[in-house]
């Protein structure tokens, strides 16, 4: 018999159950509705001392449930998927309806259809751990074979299998399997008295293909040089100077400068330094910045985003002007705009949250180089932390694990952990010379927003912005 | 009870079918919680949640090779398949001889629930009319006392009990619960081009331990003013006081180096330290896990050991490190307890600003935007949010800036302690006063 789930049937429900809850969630009434079905499967392994002697499994499964009134949200829900339990769930959101309900009936029609931007080969359930070990121990071996400076390497991969079926009140229901995979090298070097460590990580929506010859080395190889090289930096300046981003990883400032203040719940609310902005100049001519979902295998691609709104590339900055917020469907209705596909959350238990995807600038006109010797003095942002911005006041911030000097156009000693703090407006107004080597960065990042973590990605073409702070320990 | 009857049943039968599985010990914890949110902005509900949540962890150790293992689905079919395939891929590794769960005469309860009185009864009897009721009043309070042009404001509740299970191979089998209240407003003001926002949050086991909604409208009034025409000094050494309710940003420093994984994984700046001076002699942190009604009190550690109080630093030594009973075996060590508890630091004879009188500049710090730590060397970066402060006196509102430094060097250089312990959170801290801290700006 055909599954009417498209192969989802690890949920325990059908059809007829889910129209049940549907009716339940929208006894008050609702503009809008929804059920969040997940299930995911988690493997992790990892090597230390030598020896593959830890692993994980997980399993996560549930329903959340999600009523919409107007701008306002009632939601629950439950990991027992039980018809009896996911109907409790249901009457809690419904509860939200009580005082201002709509009528819409809930009409569970036919399966939408999706793009397949991470096409999956080979389940990693279906991954034996003795495939998952020959990889680490090579990774292992490999660190200790490139720096005899290397005293301890820890490694580790973790891989997910999340499949998601969302049914909302309008009739649309889709499926998504959406694969994870994510290795981790960690190195601690040491020379004489001095001790530093140095980590890479790669991550992708993709299967075991992902972890290519090329892509295995590269892991390993900056795990190593990021400890080797930390060995000789030093901290930098500190005030106001030059910043270069190189290509790639830097792309996290136009996720913490840009990206949270264009997600439109929060321009909804006025809360966001860039509300009331549409149409307006932010950023200097030939400045472009796109929140894309499909990038093919990128950790931040989604086929369709968590309340089932197709996905897309959306230019939120073209040539300086600002031309589109990231919007749910609430934010949507609000604006009147189509949703962009930006409707994501961190699990069933979280409620659906414009959020960014992959976040990067387009590439600019310059050499890399040239952008380098055009600065007399100044910082060189190679590899990056964390970030954080505060929406209003558009102040953000984002660590530099190590970087260069850069003193009259030329690299002239390794600096490290340091801190830049800036405007985001002020930032992107400070822009002075784009490149032409944009890198979208296969890192494991983690956004974070009102307490969920979601996947993205983001990317940057090497960037010269004229002044920003940076927060070293020297005089 | 009968779902805590329920959560024991869980936690044997998951130690039991591993065990027949071939698995040689077996820790199973089994959790339940419940929990609400509410959100109010404009004189409305922004979003409601509810839930209920249930989990179960198995630790299975097999001759010596372990995994570590959580699932959600509860069905027994799905958890008898969960468990078989825990138990495989132990198998698939390799010997640990570290992998062990604590003897069973180590492990216990540090303090009965009627001494940790962790389990405010009220949640038993709050209603969602009285939920909305505190939400609504909380931000009907905070538009009573605008800070300026006002552009949102907004107030949160969130709420919750659990109930947690621990039952191991070895004997051990427990039962713990504890409920959780936390209230906060938010709002963001008009400021030329900016949208500076504030925000402040209470939370405490008992409900009646929060504080008052004005209380709370006052406070994040105050922190909104402090917003407004904000911006960068000139970079400089200044005095630096961190204020007492983010003052476990600056402690929490020392969790990176002297965690078991970093020490063992030979990456600690404090590697070398224990019995050593870390900082002043004026900082004393004390551990306390038993602390009465302490959001971060616990009945038993991550392994099931007896949580004590220990000091972590005293008069300036470090005393202990977090070594689980893993990280201990590798290192040879005692082991103490895997993570930090509530950390308590005595308060200071004199109020923050009384010290600060003598400076003509220093900066206090209000808030912390991104920035990072490296354990290996004790660097650190932040980006701060706070005041200039001129003879004692806040002045101008600073934002855009970082201070920078050295962790080793920051602790010794900690100079007075406020008189205003913070005991919202679990860290109880008064203002720390350092003598010369490097700030960025302009």
């Amino acid at each position: 018999m055909t599954d009417p789930l498209g192969g989802f049937s690890a949920f325990g429900v059908d059809l007829a159950g889910i129209r049940r809850v549907l009716a339940a969630a929208t006894t008050w009434g609702a503009d809008d509705a929804d059920l969040y079905f997940e299930h995911t499967t988690g493997h992790s392994v990892g090597l230390s001392d030598g020896a593959v002697n830890r692993a994980s499994l997980s399993t996560d499964v549930g329903v959340g449930v999600r009523v919409v009134v107007g701008d306002q949200v009632g939601y629950a829900y439950t990991e027992d998927l039980s018809l009896e339990a996911m109907l409790g769930a249901a009457r809690t959101a419904a509860t939200i309806a009580r005082t201002a309900g709509r009528e819409v009936p809930p009409v569970v029609s036919g399966r939408g259809t999706s793009p397949s931007y991470y096409p999956v080969g080979r389940n990693w359930e279906d991954v034996a751990l003795t495939e998952r070990i020959p990889l680490i121990r090579a990774w292992e071996r490999a660190a200790f074979a490139m720096d005899p400076r290397i005293q301890k390497v820890q490694v580790s991969l973790a891989d997910a299998d999340k499949r998601v079926l969302i049914v909302r009140a309008d009739g649309r229901m889709v499926t998504d399997h959406r694969p994870m995979t994510q290795a981790y090298v960690s190195c601690t070097a040491a020379s004489g008295e001095r001790t530093e460590s140095g980590s890479h990580n790669l991550a992708a929506r993709d299967d075991l293909a992902f972890y290519t010859a090329d892509r295995q080395d590269r892991l390993v190889r900056l795990a190593v040089d990021r400890a080797i090289d930390a060995l000789g930096a030093t901290t930098a300046p500190a005030g106001e100077m030059t910043v270069v981003l190189a290509a790639g990883s830097s792309g996290i400032l136009l996720h913490e400068a840009i990206g949270h203040g264009m997600e439109a719940d929060f321009n909804r609310k006025g809360i966001s330094i860039y509300a009331d902005r549409m149409g307006t100049r932010i950023a200097p001519p030939g400045v472009s910045v796109v929140d894309d979902a499909t990038l093919p295998g990128a950790r931040g691609s989604l086929n369709v985003d968590d309340e089932a709104s197709d996905t897309e590339r959306t230019v939120l900055v073209e040539d300086g002007i600002l031309k589109s917020y990231l919007h749910d469907r609430i934010s949507a209705r609000h604006f009147g705009v189509a949703p962009t596909g930006s409707g994501r959350r961190e699990s069933f238990r979280h409620p659906v949250l414009p959020r960014m995807r992959s976040t990067y600038m387009e590439p600019g006109p310059y050499d890399p180089e040239e952008i380098v010797r055009s600065v007399e003095r100044g910082i060189l942002c190679e590899t990056f932390g964390n970030g954080q911005v505060q929406i209003g006041a558009g102040d953000f911030s984002f660590y530099v694990r190590s970087g260069w000097m850069i003193e009259g156009g030329q690299r002239t000693r390794r600096v490290k952990d340091v801190n830049l703090i800036g405007n985001g407006p002020d930032a992107l107004a400070g822009i002075e010379m784009v490149g032409n080597d944009l890198v979208i960065d296969e890192g494991g990042w983690t956004c974070g927003k009102d307490g969920q973590g979601v996947p993205v990605s983001q990317g940057m073409p090497t960037v010269k912005v004229g002044r920003l702070s940076v927060g070293g320990g020297q005089g | 009870m009968t779902d805590d009857r329920e959560l024991i049943d869980l936690a044997d039968w998951a130690v039991s079918a591993a065990l027949r599985l071939g698995a040689e010990e077996v820790a199973a914890s089994a959790s339940r919680s419940d929990q609400i949110q509410l959100a109010w902005r404009a004189g409305k509900i922004e979003q409601a949640s509810e839930a209920v949540s249930r989990g179960l962890s198995v630790a299975v150790l097999v001759g010596d090779r372990y995994t570590s293992n959580a699932t959600s689905d509860l069905r027994k079919s799905a958890l008898s398949s969960f468990l078989a395939d825990c138990v495989a891929a132990a198998r698939e590794l390799e010997p640990d001889v570290a992998r062990r769960l604590p003897a069973p005469e180590e492990c216990g309860r540090g303090a009965s629930e009627a001494e940790l009185d962790l389990d405010d009864p009220v949640w038993l009897t709050r209603t969602p009319d009285q939920r909305a009721a505190d939400v609504a009043g909380l931000e009907a309070a905070i538009a009573e006392r605008p800070a300026g042009d006002v552009v949102s404001t907004a107030a949160n509740l969130a709420e919750g009990r659990g109930v947690s299970v621990r039952v191991t191979s070895g004997g051990f089998s427990e039962l713990t619960r504890g409920a959780w209240f936390s209230l906060g407003g938010e709002t963001t003001l008009r400021d030329g081009e900016r949208r500076p926002e504030a925000a402040v949050g209470y939370a405490a086991r008992y409900y009646r331990d929060l504080p008052s909604l004005p209380f709370i409208a006052d406070d994040l009034r105050v922190r909104a003013e402090e917003r407004l025409g904000s911006g960068p000094v000139s970079s400089g050494v200044y005095p630096a006081i961190i204020e007492n309710r983010v003052a476990g940003r600056i402690l929490g420093l020392l969790l990176g180096p002297i965690a078991g994984i970093t020490l063992h994984e030979g990456r600690s700046c404090f590697r070398r330290s224990l019995g050593e001076p870390v900082g002043s002699s004026l900082l004393t942190i004390l551990d306390d896990p038993l602390i009465p009604r302490g959001l971060a009190s616990h009945a038993w550690d991550g392994d099931g050991r007896r949580p004590v109080r220990r000091e972590i630093v005293a008069k300036g030594v470090l005393r202990s490190f977090y070594l689980n009973t893993y990280y201990a075996r590798k290192l040879g060590m005692t082991p103490t307890s895997g993570g930090r508890s509530n950390w308590v630091v005595e308060a200071g004879p004199r109020p923050w600003q009384a010290v600060a009188a003598d400076w003509p500049q220093a900066i206090l710090v209000t808030g912390f935007l991104g920035g990072n730590a490296n354990p290996t060397t004790g660097d650190f970066s932040f980006g701060i949010r706070g005041r200039l402060v001129e003879n004692g006196v806040p002045t101008k509102a600073l934002s855009e800036m970082n201070m920078a430094g050295n962790l080793g060097q920051i602790l010794h250089d900690l100079v007075a302690l406020g008189d205003d312990v913070w005991t919202y959170g679990s860290t109880q801290s008064p203002a720390l006063i350092f003598g010369g801290v490097r700030f960025s700006g302009k």
